[in-house]
């Protein structure tokens, strides 16, 4: 059982990396800062390590995919990201694919279940 | 707060200089809102901070995220061929310190441990600079992006119609051969240009007392030139059967002309009056192998007078079998 679990642990890690993606650029219409979006996700029930989003915040901003802009105004000085024209364009484009990718492997998982049922 | 300066000087000195004042800043403010968040108003205490530290993980961890992917020194669109000229040059350093050793214990067996402790240094020494030299003549243009173009690009599209046929068996170049062909013609090099002293007969009585050269010492130096600039040719050729994989009329014509320099360097070099050592039947018969007159005295005679000539025949032949064989080769379909 140990044994599936560390299986599990490190497919869930490769699974885990595109879909952070995808639910960090849904929260960025408006703009939010790093820990903001912490939270904002794990009120939501997607758990993100701070250690993971802040640098993958980066690269997305350095592909183009967000833009950013630091607000000093505030008693503590944060950087804001925000989709950019392009990121607006990707994160549609994406949740057309994700929503495409959730039904057919729902079909794959739910056809095989109805196999191994009918096998029995 | 000591600590957090130390994690984030931590995170950030690994990081490239421009972004690091930015990224300090952002982590420092992320930390601030997870110490706020930790101790909802209270107090901050040094065993908050650690907590907080503990949750981000190892600085170490940390700034590998913020670099990304690219972290090698030889890529893997290289690093194939990094690994093959590295073979290639490890050989043939390994094989000029055996063939030094071993010559060294024939000239001289009772110095037979200092030889052993000079292949030990040698190995020690040798292998290790030639393996650094070859990481960092690849290493260089990686970090300078010379391998990022498109020709080297893993991912390049392709057709299934660009697969190049499978050559007949006849027109294959097998690797092994032409990596034989360049370690074999770069150990000569190394030999002809460290140690001609010793191209000659060799004179033994008990032990070793000297070689009666086959060259002229005197000339030796400029002729050197020539010899390095034939064999470097054929380290060319070689390396120019690896890149083609198989026999065609390019790669035929360009063995022609790289056949055809060779040819005229070693007859201009040969033909030379100085080439040989002028003295050398002398020498044999001062050294008490032959007494001038006998028969055996004229053969070698004979034979030395006349081995420029067949020695040039010779070459002549393999050179243009050489040619000759690959235009055949590349004929066959």
């Amino acid at each position: 059982m140990s044994d599936a679990n560390e299986h599990l642990e490190k497919l869930m890690q490769e699974l885990r990396r595109g879909t952070i993606t995808i639910a960090v650029l849904s929260q960025l219409s408006e703009p939010q800062y790093g820990y903001s979006l912490v939270t904002l996700l794990s009120d939501k029930g997607v758990h993100v390590e701070p250690g993971t989003l802040y640098p993958l915040l980066r690269r997305l901003e350095k592909q183009g995919i967000l833009d950013s802009k630091w607000d000093t105004n505030e008693a503590r000085p944060r950087k804001y990201y925000l989709l950019s024209e392009t990121g607006k364009e990707v994160f549609d484009l994406l949740v057309v694919e994700w929503k495409s990718i959730v039904k057919s492997l729902n079909g794959v998982i739910e056809a095989k279940g109805d196999d191994s049922n009918g096998n029995d | 707060m000591e600590m957090i300066n130390r994690y984030i000087y931590a995170v950030t000195q690994k990081l490239p200089q421009a972004q690091q004042k930015d990224i300090a800043e952002e982590l420092r403010g992320l930390i601030e809102d997870m110490l706020d968040e930790r101790v909802g108003g209270a107090e901050i205490n040094d065993s908050d901070v650690e907590a907080v530290l503990l949750e981000l993980g190892s600085p170490r961890k940390l700034a590998e995220q913020y670099r990304g992917t690219k972290r090698y020194l030889i890529g893997p669109e290289i690093f194939d061929s990094y690994i093959l000229v590295l073979k290639i040059v490890l050989i043939i350093t390994a094989s000029v310190i055996g063939i030094h050793f071993v010559i060294q214990v024939i000239l001289n067996p009772v110095a037979i441990l200092d030889h052993f402790i000079d292949l030990i240094v040698g190995i020690v020494t040798g292998i290790p600079t030639a393996f650094g030299w070859t990481t960092f003549g690849f290493a260089i243009p990686e970090m300078a992006g010379a391998f990022n173009s498109k020709g080297f690009s893993l991912e390049s599209e392709w057709r299934p119609t660009d697969l190049p046929p499978v050559p007949d068996e006849k027109r294959q170049i097998k690797r092994g051969e032409a990596i034989a062909g360049i370690i074999f013609y770069a150990i000569f090099i190394v030999i002809l240009a460290f140690s001609s002293e010793y191209f000659g007969v060799w004179r033994f009585s008990d032990e070793f007392t000297g070689v009666i050269p086959f060259l002229n010492e005197q000339t030796y130096g400029t002729y050197l030139l020539f010899i390095i600039l034939i064999f470097g040719f054929g380290i060319i050729k070689e390396c120019l059967k690896l890149v083609f994989g198989k026999w065609t009329y390019k790669l035929a014509t360009y063995t022609l002309i790289v056949n055809l320099i060779s040819l005229i360097a070693i007859l201009f070099m040969i033909s030379g009056p100085e080439f040989w050592n002028p003295n050398f039947m002398m020498e044999l018969v001062e050294a008490g192998f032959l007494t001038t007159g006998s028969e055996l005295y004229n053969i070698i005679s004979k034979v030395w007078e006349q081995s420029t000539f067949w020695i040039l025949i010779l070459l002549l032949v393999g050179l243009i079998w050489d040619v000759i064989d690959g235009f055949i080769r590349a004929r066959k379909k």
